[in-house]
Order: C-alpha cells, then sequence, then structure tokens
C-alpha cells in the first residue's frame, strides 16, 4: 500500500507526467495518418467503446475512493474549492469519450458510405420545438436545479480569514480556473505568461474558424479527416490548459513546490534550486568569462536563438515541412497560424529548459522588465 | 358539442389566458404548436422546428443552453445577495459571515459560488462541443468569435466576484492577478517597454497612472479596488454579456440554426 | 409607377435633411470634403469621448495611508537579524549589518505577495510561486525578474531613523550605491 503511494508520488514529478501525456497523447489523438494507424494497430480506439468509458471512469473513481483514505490527499482534495475540479476530471474524462465515440462512429459510417449518425432528410426529419426540445430544456432545467440545490446544501462555500495584505498564505493560488496560467507563471514572467499569453490563447481561438477553413466536417461528430485540427485543439484544451490546472491544484503545495498526491505539505522542505539565465551559460559557463557589460552583446544569445525561432523558422518550415499549409493559407494565414503553433511549442519547451538545465531566461533585461 | 372539458381545457379557452397567450387553448395540432412558439418572446429565441439530432443530449449535450441558465441563477441569486452586502472594507467580510449564519435559507451564497464554478465549466464544455462538432467552420466563424468573448467575459465576471468576500483567499487571489496588469507591456510600471515612453526624466506610465492601477483604483488593494470589482462584478460586465449574448443567440438562429451535415 | 418616378425614389437624399433633391448632379468637391471634416470632427469627438471615460478612472488625489513613518533608533535593531516589526504595518523590514541599515519593500518582485523571513535558510521565501530573496534582498531562486526593492532611509535630528516609501531604490538599476539606500551606522 504505502509502496503504491509512493509509487504515485513518484510518477506525480511533473517531469515524469508531464512526458508521459507528451509522449502517449499523439498515439490515443492521433494528429497525423501515421499515428492514426499505429492508434488502430495498437487498438487503442478501444478507449472510445462503452468498455472504455467503463475502464477510465472506474479507473478515476478508485483512484479517488482508494485516496481517501489517505490524509494527505484528503486534505487537497475535500477542499471546499477544489471538489468542483475533482468533478472536472470525471466530466472531461466523460465529455471527451462522449465526442469521440460518436466521431469514430461516424468515421466507421462513411468509410461504408453510409451517411452520419447526425444526418437527416430535410424537411421529413425535422421535429417541432414545441414539444420536443422545450420539454427536454425543462427536464433538464429542473433536474440541474436539484444538483444545484443538493450541491449547495452539501458544501458550503469557502471563508478564509479577513483579508490580511501583510501575511500571504502559503501557498497563494488564483482562483482554480487560472491555475494553468499561473503554472506558467513559474517558467515564464508576468508580462509574457500574465498578458501576452492570455491574450495570444484568445486570439488563437477566435482565430481557429479562420485557419482550419475545409467546410468539411460541420455540424456532426469525425476526427478522421480533421485529425491535425483536433489533435491541435485538444491537446491545447486538454494538456495544457486542464492538465496544468489539476497539477495546480492537486500537486502544488507551500512555498509552490510540487508534491505528490499522497505527501505531506511540508513548509520547511527546503528545496535548493538556483537558476541561471542563458547569457550567464553562455559567457560565464562555456566561454569562461565574465558577462559582458554592453546589454544588447550579453543578451545576444539570447536575441539570436528568439530571431531564428520566430523569424527564419517559419520562413524555412514554409519551405520545407508545412510547404502544404502555406500554399493553402496564403502569407498572412500562415504566419499567423506558425507563430501560434511556435509559442504554443515554446509552453513545455522552456517547462523542460527549466527542469533538465534550470535555465530561468532566454533574453534577460531586468534594467527594461524585458525577460524571456 | 358536449363533451366534458377538463379544468385545463375550460381556462385555456378563456378570455384572460387568451390574452396572455395569443390565441390559447392546449396546443395539439401542428399549427397551434407552431404558433406557440412564435408568439412567444421567450420561445421565439427557437426556431419552430429542428433537425431531430438537435434535440438529442448527445449531440448539443445542453451545455450552451446550461451556461445560460446557469447565467440566469447566478443573475438572481447574486441580486438576493446584493441585498446584504456592502462594498466597504469594513463590512465586506462580516456581511459574507452573517448572510449564511443570520438569514434564512442562507444558501444563496453557495448557490452563487458553485453556480459560477458550474458556469465556468459549462461554457468550457459548450466550446468543447463545438469544436468537436466542427460548428465554428463558415458560416459560424463570426459566432465563434463571439463565444470566445462570452467566454473571457464569463472568466471575468469569476475573477471580480473573487475578491468581494474580502478575505484571505480573495485578495491575494486578486492581488497576484491585478499585478500582472502592472506587468503590460507599455502600459504597465513594470511592463517591458514603459519606459521607453517616458520623455526625458518624466515617466508617464507609473505606479499611479498604468492598467494596473485603472484596475484597483489605487497604488495598493484598499478600498477603491473593492468598489471598482464590485460595481464591475455586478454591473459592468453582466451588461456587457448580456449584449454579447444576444448576438450569439441572433447569430445561431440568422447562420442557419444549430450546425447540421450537409 | 413609371421609370422616372421609381429613379426619383432612388436617388432620394435621406428625408431628414429636409429637401428632395430632384436631379443628381455630379457631387462637388467641395461637398466631398465636407463629408471628410465632418466625419472627422465625429471621429475626433467619440475619440475625445472615450479619453475622458479613461481618464475618469485615473483620479488627481488619492486616499492612501501614509508612506513615510519613523523606525525608532538604530540600536534597537541587531546586527544580522532581519527585524519584523514593521512588515505588518508598513510592509517594510529592517535588516541590519555590520556596516547599517537598509529597509526592505515587503513585496515580491514577482506579482506582489508577502514572502516570509526563514531563518533557517536564511532567505525570504515566497509562498506564491517560491521566489527566493537572500537577506540583501538578491532574487536568487523561482521566477521573480529582480531584487526586491529598498526604501529610502535617513535620519531624523533627533538620531530616530526615517524610512520613507515614497522613494524606491533598485539593484538592478545600481541605486542601491545611492547614500539614502543605505543608513550607515
Ligand atoms: C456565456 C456563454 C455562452 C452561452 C450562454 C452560449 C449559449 C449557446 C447556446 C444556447 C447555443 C445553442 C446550441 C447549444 O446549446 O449547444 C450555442 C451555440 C453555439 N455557441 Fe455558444 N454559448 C456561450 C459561449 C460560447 C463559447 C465560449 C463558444 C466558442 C468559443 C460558443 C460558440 C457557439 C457556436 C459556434 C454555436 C453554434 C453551434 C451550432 O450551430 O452547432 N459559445 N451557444
Ligand atoms: S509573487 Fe512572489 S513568487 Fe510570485
Amino acid at each position: 500500500m504505502e509502496g503504491f503511494k509512493s509509487l504515485i508520488n513518484y510518477i506525480s514529478n511533473p517531469t515524469i507526467l508531464f512526458t508521459a501525456i507528451l509522449v502517449g497523447f499523439p498515439f490515443v489523438f492521433p494528429p497525423n495518418d501515421w499515428f492514426y494507424n499505429v492508434n488502430k494497430k495498437l487498438k487503442i480506439d478501444k478507449l472510445w467503446t462503452k468498455k472504455g468509458l467503463f475502464v477510465m471512469v472506474a479507473v478515476t473513481i478508485v483512484f479517488f475512493v482508494f485516496g481517501l483514505g489517505d490524509s494527505d490527499f484528503r486534505s487537497i482534495v475535500l477542499k471546499p474549492d477544489n471538489v468542483p475540479i475533482s468533478g472536472l476530471i470525471i466530466l472531461l474524462i466523460f465529455f471527451t469519450w462522449l465526442s469521440m465515440s460518436q466521431a469514430y462512429e461516424n468515421d466507421k459510417l462513411m468509410d461504408e458510405g453510409k451517411p452520419v449518425d447526425e444526418y437527416y432528410e430535410a424537411p421529413n426529419d425535422k421535429v417541432l420545438v414545441w414539444p420536443d426540445l422545450v420539454y427536454v430544456e425543462l427536464i433538464s432545467l429542473v433536474l440541474f436545479s436539484a444538483f444545484m440545490l443538493i450541491w449547495s446544501i452539501g458544501l458550503p462555500a469557502p471563508i478564509e480569514q479577513p483579508a490580511n495584505p501583510s501575511e500571504s498564505p502559503n501557498p497563494a493560488k488564483a482562483p482554480w480556473y487560472f491555475l494553468g496560467l499561473q503554472e506558467m507563471l513559474v517558467y515564464y514572467d508576468p508580462w509574457y505568461a500574465g498578458v501576452v499569453l492570455p491574450s495570444l490563447i484568445i486570439v488563437g481561438l477566435m482565430a481557429i474558424p479562420y485557419i482550419d477553413r475545409d467546410p468539411n466536417g460541420s455540424g456532426f461528430y469525425s476526427y478522421k479527416n480533421r485529425k491535425l485540427s483536433a489533435s491541435i485543439y485538444l491537446f491545447g484544451w486538454l494538456v495544457l490548459w486542464n492538465v496544468l490546472i489539476v497539477i495546480g491544484t492537486f500537486l502544488r503545495g507551500p512555498n509552490w513546490g510540487f508534491f505528490g498526491p499522497f505527501e505531506y505539505w511540508d513548509s520547511h522542505r527546503l528545496e535548493a534550486l538556483t537558476n541561471v539565465n542563458l547569457s550567464e551559460l553562455f559567457y560565464v559557463k562555456w566561454l569562461a568569462m565574465g558577462l559582458p557589460s554592453n546589454i544588447l552583446l550579453r543578451e545576444a544569445p539570447g536575441l539570436i536563438i528568439m530571431f531564428i525561432i520566430l523569424g527564419v523558422l517559419p520562413v524555412l518550415l514554409a519551405k520545407t515541412l508545412l510547404k502544404k499549409f502555406y500554399d493553402e493559407l496564403g502569407y498572412s494565414r500562415y504566419a499567423i497560424f506558425v507563430s501560434l503553433m511556435i509559442l504554443g511549442v515554446l509552453l513545455p519547451v522552456k517547462m523542460y529548459l527549466r527542469w533538465f538545465f534550470n535555465l530561468k531566461y532566454v533574453i534577460s533585461m531586468p534594467e527594461y522588465f524585458f525577460n524571456f | 358539442m358536449s363533451e366534458k372539458k377538463s379544468i385545463l381545457e375550460k381556462i385555456s379557452e378563456g378570455q384572460v389566458w387568451k390574452s396572455i397567450f395569443r390565441g390559447g387553448g392546449v396546443p395539439t395540432t401542428r399549427r397551434q404548436r407552431m404558433m406557440v412558439v412564435l408568439n412567444s418572446v421567450f420561445l421565439h429565441l427557437h426556431p419552430v422546428r429542428l433537425p431531430k439530432h438537435a434535440v438529442k443530449l448527445k449531440f448539443t449535450w445542453c451545455m450552451g443552453g446550461l451556461s445560460f441558465f446557469l447565467f440566469l441563477i447566478l443573475t438572481i441569486s447574486g441580486i438576493l445577495l446584493m441585498f446584504y452586502y456592502r462594498p466597504t472594507i469594513e463590512y465586506a467580510y462580516t456581511d459574507i459571515i452573517d448572510l449564511t449564519e443570520q438569514v434564512p435559507f442562507g444558501i444563496m451564497r453557495e448557490i452563487h459560488r458553485w453556480g459560477a464554478h458550474a458556469m465556468v465549466i459549462a461554457v468550457w464544455l459548450h466550446m468543447f462541443r463545438v469544436f468537436m462538432t466542427g460548428s465554428y467552420k463558415p458560416p459560424r466563424e463570426f459566432n465563434w468569435s463571439v463565444g470566445v468573448i462570452l467566454l473571457v467575459l464569463t472568466l471575468l465576471l469569476s475573477f471580480t466576484g473573487y475578491l468581494l468576500p474580502w478575505d484571505q483567499l480573495a485578495i491575494w487571489a486578486i492581488a497576484v492577478g491585478s499585478n500582472m496588469a502592472g506587468a503590460t507591456p507599455f502600459l504597465g510600471s513594470e511592463g517591458p517597454g514603459a519606459s521607453l515612453l517616458a520623455i526625458g526624466d518624466v515617466n508617464f506610465i507609473t505606479k499611479a497612472s498604468d492598467a494596473r492601477f485603472g484596475l484597483i483604483g489605487g497604488r495598493f488593494l484598499g478600498e477603491a479596488t473593492l468598489l471598482r470589482f464590485y460595481v464591475l462584478h455586478c454591473i459592468g460586465l453582466p451588461f456587457i454579456i448580456m449584449i454579447f449574448m444576444a448576438v450569439h443567440f441572433w447569430r445561431i438562429r440568422k447562420d442557419g440554426g444549430i450546425s447540421t451535415p450537409v | 409607377m413609371s421609370e422616372e418616378v421609381k429613379t426619383k425614389i432612388r436617388i432620394r437624399p435621406p428625408a431628414a435633411l429636409g429637401k428632395v433633391q430632384e436631379e443628381i448632379s455630379a457631387p462637388r468637391r467641395s461637398i466631398i470634403s465636407w463629408i471628410a471634416v465632418g466625419w472627422l470632427a465625429f471621429v475626433a469627438a467619440a475619440g475625445g469621448f472615450f479619453t475622458m471615460i479613461l481618464r475618469f478612472f485615473f483620479p488627481n488625489v488619492l486616499f492612501e495611508p501614509v508612506q513615510t513613518f519613523r523606525a525608532g533608533f538604530p540600536d534597537d535593531y541587531t546586527i544580522g537579524e532581519v527585524d519584523l516589526r514593521w512588515k505588518e504595518k508598513f510592509g517594510v523590514w529592517m535588516v541590519r549589518n555590520d556596516d547599517g541599515i537598509y529597509a526592505l519593500s515587503t513585496v515580491c518582485t514577482h506579482l506582489g505577495c508577502t514572502p516570509n523571513w526563514q531563518p533557517s535558510g536564511q532567505k525570504f521565501k515566497c509562498p506564491c510561486h517560491g521566489s527566493g530573496f537572500r537577506i540583501t534582498g538578491i532574487h536568487f531562486e523561482g521566477p521573480a525578474p529582480r531584487p526586491l526593492e529598498r526604501y529610502k532611509i535617513t535620519l531624523a535630528d533627533n538620531g530616530e531613523i526615517i524610512v520613507d516609501k515614497t522613494q524606491k531604490y533598485q539593484e538592478e538599476k545600481g541605486q542601491w550605491n545611492d547614500p539614502e539606500a543605505f543608513l550607515k551606522v
């Protein structure tokens, strides 16, 4: 039992957990034909059958029930504000399953040359809003109200000590729906993680329909014909948003350190981690000289790398790997698409650089509040 | 015609009923049922007829509807809370405590708080389903963008509400959140580029004139912050979100109703 | 309706202008430029209104606590220790070393939480995202981008220490060498 708990604690370590998710993801949500075939061959698509749902939900519930026997786990999971997140985990599993199972079902129907499940023959297959829809609405409304009532009676809303500006709670967390962003704050400076990144997410979401312009596949669940866009979206939504929220809620403890789900939140646990900037690595460690006093010279390594990544790489990709996209999307759409993708990929990249090389900033100009 | 009429039928054919629900009578025929929808300002958000998959839970998950329903619940419970809550540092915290302890049926706060959590989740899941059914594709691109704005507004509503209890949870979440505004490029006093906007020695973007200040109404979290967040939470943002919801619903109809396979 | 009447209706200017133009002549230059001026004025006025609304959020007078306080005498502070007595009220740590005293801001340079002094590790540790600062205020771990700020610290005529929080000194700008950032004792 204890062995199992320490195993879970061990694999909850972000390096392992995140790497596992990163590697596993394309097999579960294949972005291209190759992964898709592997997905089919390894029968990973069995996840989207009724049995698959049963297994996924059962494993999650057993894990939670088992975990509740542990006092450390209990104290985190049963915090009133964290309860919705446990709910969110189950909901995410269920709704991911619900959409993927219908998508794979429809893919099969289309392979067989049959119309998809949502297909209907206008106008014969239309139903009247009264009574067909109004009743569904009424019933959902009543059931949901009952659910809200029970939830509200059963779980008191939290209220902590009165505000005290000189005493930050340890750990101090943003509201749970922003914990994904707060996680990014560990790796990026506030101007980027707190302002630019959210703006990019908003712009990126709005850009989706203007970049994925394939008119097919609208109005029914499907996966096979829109592997790439679906996979990208699912990666952003499930991994970069929700997994980070779960990590931020359950695995981030005092002093913003990582704690396994069965680990005691010890606020005196000392972690010596000294972070270095790329300029220090480059000049001091590799060239064994002092930092140049000229800022631009000092930050030249980082500036050059960023220029290559954001300025040169997109052009190279347009000529090689992503030529198809460039031809399809045209100049401006391509530029937006590639920039968003690159900045998105940089998020996990920076996490790894921090974990493995203690890298703090690629570009560090605290004089101008400009650190990246 | 000496059939016995049920009470419901009698009432529904009386003058009062007829005057309220244009037409009157229990809608049984196809025509009557269509008229019911057309004749009501509320039901008229709907089309008269729908493709059959659109009424199935497994297609829409009812998440858009639920988001809207939650918005209504939050509006009502929020208005009730306003009867007791005073947005000042002196009273805010104690008013919240009193609200739970001294007011009969004091679960309004729970309904409001858990409802807010639920709305965030519902909006996320709604977006998820819209993506998975490819419903953002033409002609619904614009409505997807309106949806993104609704999502942002939902989060902002939640965030501004988080401060109002004025407890430790509240102020530190808002302290961290509003300090990020101070790091806005060019417009925040601790953001990159702000020093470029100075003329000679005169800094225009300072702690007392930057984006963060505009948000919290001072250089420190305080009375002004609470008031600003209160007004945004209770009036400003709900007002804006209602406008966008109206556009959202209107465009669903104009873009051809719930998306269908072509 | 005859063809003629139809076209007339089509070219009629908005009734609000009061005059029904029977014939359209090619619009003259002067009219176009007046329209441009009109639109420009409209845009400028609208811009003006928005600026007004924006400016409305930045009042001229702030009701905020006093920023200067007397912090006792230098001898009240022990060498090598971080003094917490002004933390609650004014958000200042007083630190005395062999050479003198400095007043450190208790605001984490990351996102403004209040770090805790950990005597065991000899560091200020921020609970929000884990930044660590040495006793000098220099950051060495976590996401904080720069050292803690120091406040202006001077002696009054009677030998009392005066801390002025309106004046701050940032290490990365080389301001800690300023004589008023450090009180020599
Ligand atoms: C306050 C938040 C929102 C409310 C109250 C709301 C409400 C609704 C409702 C009632 C529908 C009808 C179909 C359904 O229930 O699925 C709908 C459809 C739609 N929503 Fe939303 N929505 C919200 C946020 C969003 C967001 C965040 C997005 C996407 C970014 C979005 C994009 C769409 C689109 C594209 C449709 C058309 C779907 C179709 O035709 O199949 N909405 N919305
Ligand atoms: S506020 Fe101190 S580390 Fe983020």
